[in-house]
């Protein structure tokens, strides 16, 4: 069964803002599918399995246990097969070295965490309808950090 | 000071020499002259000689001539012996006149000549005799003999006078040059010895004065030596001179005192000396001492020494090797005590670590307040939001109530952690400057504040900016501070208007900068038309969680400022303040050109 939806994942070791995140979507009327892994261990698992789905849109916590988000984005940017998913960067911080680090790395956008659950779910919605060919085309460190 | 001392030694060395050469000089004249006068005397007695040797010889003739008389006249042979004894006298004469004249070629010749004519004289008398011994006087003959006899005495007369007359003008002569030259004599004597008294009083009093300043010299010396005793005592270090031919050492007083010692309590040596080296430190000491010796440029050595009361010192010593004229090589060392800076050096070093550690705990503080603390604030906002969304209307007026006041309080935190950040942030040390187009950077920080902006319906005018080389997120922060906190204390009566002026000055022209580091600033203003401040205040705006009103009227958090301060610090520039209350402010700042 083939369904139009759109597969997110969000790697996230905050239990609150998973909850946040699939609270969002679910409010959301978008045709979504939204996974959690609470480290950068169990998503690389999740994504190296035979025959997964890869998501369109991955969400990144960078402060994680055991392999950080930044880690995460090292090695699926390494991998030529994980070459379509689009990779938010999303921290509760938006420090000038972590921006430029996760910029050069090849990550597609960068969230802060926004501390407004109206606003979050303007930011998801933003995120996952992103035309992301058009977005990558003009991408730069300037536009890099999404704001609203 | 010396090579003057050396001079003078030179000039006193000449007048010696030339007072020593003038005495032998007048030596010399002196001599020459008695020499002189000596001849003079001898010519006068040989000429006296002479003359009397040939009036001697005439008066022989005389007296041969007076015998020949008598005997003519009383025919008795008693009468001729004067005339025989005469013959033999006047030879005896002619050979003493012969050898006082053999120098004299001219007098030689007369001499001949007197010799002929005495003999032709003898001969007349033999002749007379002849015509005597027969009686007959009346013979012409013997008449024409007695008158040759008498004309050839006369001629004979009349050549010895000749002759002395001669010896006494040659005498005459001679004597007056002599005369001449020791006249002059006396006269060049006296004045030959004035010059070389002159030169030597000169000498004398050099000598004197060489003498006062040498005294003068040697008391700076003392002193010298004293005050370096001194410097020694208080900046604690020692000197020393180690002979290396000799092997043998000398020490300042001081070292001694260095090594817990009293001055001069043992023998110099370089044994006794390492006795009191620390051993772990002695063999490198040894083998450094060794290359100095070898002339090798060393930098400084460090060793410990220990004293006898067991107290542990560190030294610091260098030397170097002095080789003097006479080819003497001497290591010439100073030693400094240095435990005392050691100690400082190491408590340097400890708080030095102290600040490490401090500024570890800060950039720690950064991370939790960046991360920790606005995580869980986050939440708070978060669930708050959530509440106000679904449950609202299920609760009571005053949880409604209650859930407002968590929201504004919750707020203010979050504006507290952002500043707090910016802050720290501004703080960091890895600032890098980049020739920037000022303009842009202002047009970024009317991009961050657009909605305040048009929200205020807020007019903004700037002058052109050139390109300055600045921090540039810095100054776009700077910017974007000043022009929000302009909104934030608006009048309420007028529509905001910031006017930003640039101009390029020069700092001595500026009575504003009171100490200026450079020469030429660029001066920029941002003057509002907001509701001002006392300028009793201007200073105090710019510290740290300082505010000037209550929170509930302003939402500031008193930090704003505090970063402007602080970029514009690191830019080596100046920030001023001047307010006008009700009527506005004005924010100078000079960043240096």
């Amino acid at each position: 069964m083939k369904e139009d939806y759109i597969k997110i994942i969000l790697a996230d070791d905050d239990e609150d803002d998973r909850l946040f995140f699939t609270d969002a979507f679910d409010e959301l009327k978008i045709n979504t599918r939204v996974q959690t892994f609470k480290d950068g261990i169990y998503l690389m698992n999740y994504l190296n399995e035979d025959n997964v789905v890869l998501p369109n849109v991955l969400f990144l916590d960078l402060n994680m246990p055991r392999k950080s988000g930044l880690e995460c984005l090292k090695e699926i940017k390494k991998d030529p097969k994980f070459i379509d998913i689009a990779i938010a960067i999303y921290s509760t911080s938006a420090s000038e070295e972590d921006i430029e680090k996760t910029f050069v790395m090849g990550a597609n956008i960068y969230i802060k965490k926004p501390s407004d659950f109206k606003t979050l779910k303007k930011v998801l919605s933003e995120v996952v309808t992103i035309n992301w060919q058009y977005h990558t085309n003009g991408l730069n460190k300037e536009n890099f950090l999404l704001r609203l | 000071m010396p090579a003057r001392i050396l001079k003078k030694s030179w000039f006193i060395k000449s007048i010696f020499f030339i007072s020593a050469f003038i005495i032998l000089v007048i030596g010399g004249i002196t001599y020459r002259n008695i020499e002189d006068l000596n001849k003079s005397s001898e010519l006068l007695t040989e000429t006296y000689e002479l003359n009397f040797k040939l009036e001697q010889i005439f008066s022989h003739l005389k007296d041969a001539e007076t015998g020949q008389l008598g005997f003519i006249i009383t025919n008795d042979p008693a009468f001729l012996k004067p005339y025989e004894s005469g013959r033999e006298n006047i030879n005896n004469s002619f050979a003493e006149l012969k050898e006082l004249t053999k120098d004299n070629s001219a007098l030689q010749d007369s001499l001949k000549t007197l010799n002929v004519l005495i003999d032709k004289r003898m001969d007349s008398f033999l002749k007379s005799f002849r015509f005597s011994s027969v009686g007959n006087y009346n013979d012409p003959n013997f008449r024409e003999n007695f008158l040759y006899g008498k004309n050839l005495m006369d001629t004979i007369r009349s050549k010895i006078t000749a002759m002395i007359d001669r010896e006494n003008q040659t005498l005459n002569e001679r004597q007056q040059a002599y005369e001449s030259n020791l006249k002059v004599t006396p006269f060049f004597l006296y004045l030959v010895l004035l010059v070389s008294l002159l030169l030597m009083f000169l000498a004398y009093n050099k000598i004197i004065s060489d003498l006062g300043k040498l005294k003068t010299y040697n008391e700076q010396l003392e002193i010298f030596k004293e005050s370096t005793k001194q410097s020694e005592v208080i900046s604690q270090h020692g000197n020393w001179i180690l002979d290396i031919e000799e092997n043998t050492f000398t020490f300042s007083d001081n070292l001694y005192r260095l090594l817990g010692e009293e001055p001069q309590s043992f023998k110099p040596t370089l044994e006794n000396f390492y006795g009191y080296v620390h051993p772990e430190d002695l063999d490198k000491l040894e083998k450094e001492v060794h290359k100095m010796i070898k002339n090798e440029n060393l930098p400084f050595i460090y060793y410990r020494i220990i004293q006898k009361n067991g107290t542990i010192k560190h030294f610091k010593a260098y030397a170097k090797l002095h080789v003097n004229d006479d080819g003497k090589k001497q290591l010439l060392g100073i030693t400094t005590d240095i435990t005392d800076e050691i100690e400082h050096y190491r408590i340097l070093e400890e708080r030095n670590q102290e600040l490490e550690r401090n500024n570890k705990e800060l950039s720690a503080f950064n991370y939790v307040a960046s991360h920790d603390l606005q995580e869980p604030l986050r939440k708070i906002q978060t669930f708050l939001s959530r509440l106000e969304d679904k449950e609202y209307d299920t609760l009571s007026d005053s949880g409604k109530r209650y859930i407002g006041r968590i929201n504004i309080a919750s707020s203010r935190m979050r504006l507290l952690i952002d500043d707090l950040l910016q802050f720290s942030r501004t703080n960091k040390t890895d600032k890098v400057f980049k020739i920037t187009d000022i303009n842009s950077l202002l047009e970024a920080a009317k991009q961050d504040l657009a909605e305040l902006i048009s929200e205020d319906n807020a007019v903004i005018k700037a002058d052109d900016f050139p390109a300055i080389n600045v921090i540039p997120f810095q100054i776009q922060q700077l910017f974007s501070n000043l022009i929000s906190n302009s909104l934030k204390y608006k009048s309420q009566e007028r529509t905001p208007e910031i006017h930003i002026t640039y101009t390029k000055i020069k700092a001595s022209e500026d009575d504003k900068l009171t100490k200026p580091k450079k020469a030429y600033y660029h001066k920029i203003t941002f003057t509002d038309n907001g509701i001002g401040f006392d300028n009793t205040y201007a200073e105090k705006i710019f510290v740290l969680f300082n505010r000037l009103h209550n929170k509930d009227e302003y939402s500031g958090t008193g930090i704003g400022l505090s970063i402007c301060k602080k970029i514009v610090e690191n830019h080596e520039g100046y920030i001023m303040a001047n307010g006008q209350p009700h009527i506005g402010a004005t924010f100078t700042i000079y960043l240096p050109a």
